[in-house]
Formats: structure tokens, sequence, C-alpha cells
């Protein structure tokens, strides 16, 4: 797109979408590690994980200020609106992406000395490759407004629904096999839930990069595929 | 329950009817020409203007906007050598034929302009001097059509006391609600409003787009206007001219968050060289 009159007003922009990139690579990184800790048991890196969710809010109030303060003075229309509606959209969903992974983290540090076999991590780990992939996709759509991709991680999320309903039931059995697995199955369901949730905002991201590229709302309604609310498991006889 | 079919009544169009406003057009623009001596100042334009709706024309200095706007008010014609070619249909009327009178045409469709113009005499006689062209009223009835378009134009609480003082004393703001309610004071169907906030400071100017919020109840409003963040606030349609052309029309609501051509957006977003 040709520049600005005022060029100003196009560094604004630029430095705008530049902080939700950084923020975008932060988040991604607290989620990744999160993850890591919960596999490796590393309270360390759990550790760091909930310090370094503080400088993503940070970014979140500061990419909001900026936005406001760009419509304050510039009146932004159509592209230029868009522009800064999606900054802050994206800001918000990554803010909570972060939390989601602070939130993991914690229930490391909750887990330490506990019975931890190795299988029931597994799921969870396998789950969380896939949200990965579509947080970097996501992220990289944004990057370069490529409208294709960030619908592909849009229909795509229904498969991590799939994930979390069967590991759902796989750690509801777990726990009736044995009660000492209770503890860390709980702690497991949460950390699935939140894994999931994190897919959750990615697609909700990838909804804003549609809006920003085309000006239209995708009113679409998403395949939901997760049944977890639904789902019961008996006790064996 | 068993109604006769003369009594039924088709509930949902009727509701229709009564709660939307009506978009028929108003003004009907054909093929319309344009040209000042040689120059070629309107090429080929086609355009609706609905009826009891604001419509907004923006575009860069020179786009031809303005013209537009005088050939509605036929104000061309009081020039040599400009001369319009194409139809425009006011009510199935053409206005650009010689049939019908001008004066006629500009009491029916008023015109504001972008510096305040007030005649050098008082208030009341600002307003009375149109409608006494047209209409024979007794005292009565003049003070009564006085006060109703000042009160229309949301300026009777600040003139009441001074009617009879000139109009030349009120402030650029009050002058041109004074120029609003004069326009109205013939009851026109059609306001043009060219740019008639740009010599305004904002409160005025909040005041003359509350005023343009309320006339589009009966009349039928076009705006010209240089503020994007104008047109997006009052217009209904926005219509977008660049070098004579006319490049797009659309809902207000469309143009300014998700427009249709490239030059539209980068005009109302700044990027014109």
């Amino acid at each position: 797109m040709t520049e600005h009159i005022v060029s100003s007003f196009d560094t604004d922009l630029k430095e705008l979408g530049r902080r939700v990139v950084e923020m975008g690579g932060q988040s991604e990184r607290l989620v990744a590690d999160s993850v890591q800790a919960l596999v490796k048991r590393d309270t360390e890196l759990a550790q760091k994980v909930i310090v370094l969710d503080g400088p993503v809010d940070l970014l979140q109030r500061e990419i909001e200020e900026k936005a406001v303060l760009i419509i304050a003075r510039r009146q932004p229309l159509a592209g230029d609106l868009r522009e800064i509606v999606a900054a802050m959209r994206i800001a918000n969903d990554l803010e909570r992406i972060g939390d989601l992974a602070k939130n993991t983290a914690k229930r490391v540090l909750a887990l330490t000395g506990e019975f931890h076999p190795q299988k029931l991590v597994r799921g969870v780990e396998h789950m969380s490759t896939i949200v990965l992939e579509q947080l970097k996709v996501v992220l990289d759509a944004y990057a370069t407004r490529d409208e294709a991709r960030a619908l592909e991680v849009w229909q795509r999320d229904g498969e991590v629904d799939v994930l979390y309903t069967s590991l759902f039931r796989e750690l509801l059995t777990y726990m009736m096999e044995d009660p000492r697995n209770i503890s860390l199955c709980t702690h497991l369901l949460f950390c699935a839930k939140n894994i999931e949730r994190i897919g959750d905002h990615a697609t909700n991201v990838a909804e804003t990069i549609h809006y920003l590229v085309t000006g239209q709302l995708l009113t679409e309604e998403r395949p939901k595929q997760d049944t977890s609310s639904l789902t019961s498991v008996a006790f064996p006889a | 329950m068993n109604f006769a079919p003369e009594t039924s009544i088709d509930i949902a169009s009727a509701v229709n009817r009564a709660t939307a406003p009506s978009a028929e057009a108003k003004i009907k623009v054909e093929k319309l020409n344009f040209f000042y001596g040689d120059n070629h100042a309107l090429k080929n334009i086609n355009f609706e203007i609905p009826e009891k709706r604001v419509t907004a024309m923006i575009g860069p200095s020179g786009c031809g906007k303005s013209t537009l706007l005088r050939i509605f008010n036929r104000m061309y014609q009081l020039y040599p050598g400009q001369r319009a070619e194409g139809k425009i249909l006011f009510d199935g009327a053409d206005l650009l034929s010689k049939d019908l009178d001008s004066t006629v045409v500009r009491s029916r469709i008023g015109m504001v302009f972008q510096k305040p113009t007030p005649f050098p005499m008082s208030i009341y006689d600002n307003i009375a001097f149109g409608v006494k062209l047209h209409e024979r009223l007794s005292k009565a009835q003049m003070d009564e059509r006085v006060e109703w378009c000042l009160r229309k134009a949301a300026i009777w609480e600040e003139t009441k006391d001074r009617l009879h003082t000139s109009a030349l004393g009120m402030s650029g703001g009050q002058q041109q609600r004074l120029c609003i309610a004069r326009t109205i004071a013939v009851r026109p169907e059609v306001i043009l409003l060219d740019e008639p906030t740009s010599a305004l400071d904002p409160i005025s100017t909040s005041k003359i787009e509350d005023l343009i919020d309320e006339l589009k109840q009966e009349f039928t409003i076009v705006i010209v206007t240089h503020n994007m963040q104008q047109a997006a606030r009052c217009a209904d349609i926005t219509s977008f001219f660049y070098l004579g052309e006319l490049i797009e029309v659309a809902a207000s609501n469309e143009i300014f968050t998700n427009p249709r051509e490239a030059r539209t957006r980068d005009y109302i977003t700044g990027r014109f060289g």
C-alpha cells in the first residue's frame, strides 16, 4: 500500500504492528516453556514462565495506549482503522495466552514431589505440539497479512478439540485405575484445558486477521468438536 | 380466528413503510457531462440521491463535487460558457431543461455556502426576504414562519430577542445557522450544503451536524465536505469524486471501514499524492 502523506502516521502504524509481533513471539515462548516445564518437571523453567508473563501484560497495555492515542490523533479510517482495531484485539488474545501459560507453570510447581508417570503427560505434550504450531502459523499470518493461512488455523482448531476430548476420557480412566493419579490427573486436566483455550485464542487471532485483510467479519460458526462437557466414563465394575 | 380477506393486512410491510424512511431517488443524475468552456469538469456521472437521506460528496479540491452541487441549484446558468449535457431528473422533471423556472427550482432546492452569507439586514428580514418572493403571508403568518425556521435551525433561543438587529452582528456559527434557517424558510425539498462548517469552530460545527440529523426527517440533504469524519458522522450515503469522475458510492458505514476502490481507500486514509 502507498504511504501516508503524513509520514509519522506510517511510523505509528508500523510501530504498533511491530509490538504486536514482538508480543506474539513472547507469548509463544511462554507457552512452549510452560509445556517443557511440565514434561521435564522443571520448576526453574516454570518459575521463569511465571515471571516473564509480566512483560507480556505490560506490552499489551502499551499497545492499547498507543492504539488509543493513534485513534485520538489521526482519526483513522478504512484499512488504517482496521489495522488499529486488529492490533488491540490480537494483543488481548496474546495477553490471555500468556496468562494461560502462566497458569500451567504454576501447576508444575504444585506437582513437585508428586507421583508422576510419564505416560500421563504424553497426551498433553502431543496436544501442545499442535497448538504451538497453530500459534506459530497464525502469528506468521499476522506478520505477512496472509488471510489464507489464518483461515487454515481457524479450520484446524477442531483437531485440538478432538484431542482434548479424548485426553479428558483418558485422564478420567487413569484416576479410576489408581487414586494416586488423581492429584496429577486433575492438574493435567487443567493444563490440557489451558492449552485447548490457547488454541481457541489462536483462532480468535485468525478471525481478526481475516477482518483486518478483507474488512469482513467472519460470521460463520466455527466447527466445535470439544465434547468433553458431555463426556462421562463409567466406573469399571 | 378467521379474518376476512379485505381486513387482512400485511403487517410486516406496513411496519416497514411506517418506520423506514423512504429511499426513493429524489434526484437522478444520468450521463451528466459538464464543461467550463473547454474544461471537461464532470465526466459521465450517473448518480442517485435518495429522498430524506443525507448524501455526502467527498473528493480532493477540483474533483467536481461543488460543480455538481451548483448544477443541482442551476447556478451555472448565471455564467456564459458553462454548459451541461445529460439529464438530472428531479421528481421526474429534467433540471437541465430550459422549461423549468430557475427561481422555482431554487425554492425547491435550497443551498447553503461555505462562508455564511447573511444579507445586510435584520435577522427577521433575512428570512422574510426569500419567503416574500414565493408566498403572500400576513404579518402573523410571517412571524410564525420566521420562528418555525429559526427553531428548526436551532438558533431561535439565541435570536428571539434580537430579531430586528442586523444579522451581521452575529457570530460565524450563528450566521451559518441563520443561512440554513433562511434556506428552509421557503420549505424546499432538497438542501444543498457546500462545506457548511469549514469556517466554524467545533461547537458550532456540532450544532450544525446535529441540525443536519434533525433536518433529514423532512428534507433530502446533500453535503459537500472535506472533513472525512463529518461525512462518516452525518451521511447515510457517501460518494467519492476524483478528477471529474464518480469513483464510488456506498453506504457511509461501508465506505469508511471497507471501501471497494483503491483510490477511495487512498483518499480517505490520507495517502493521496
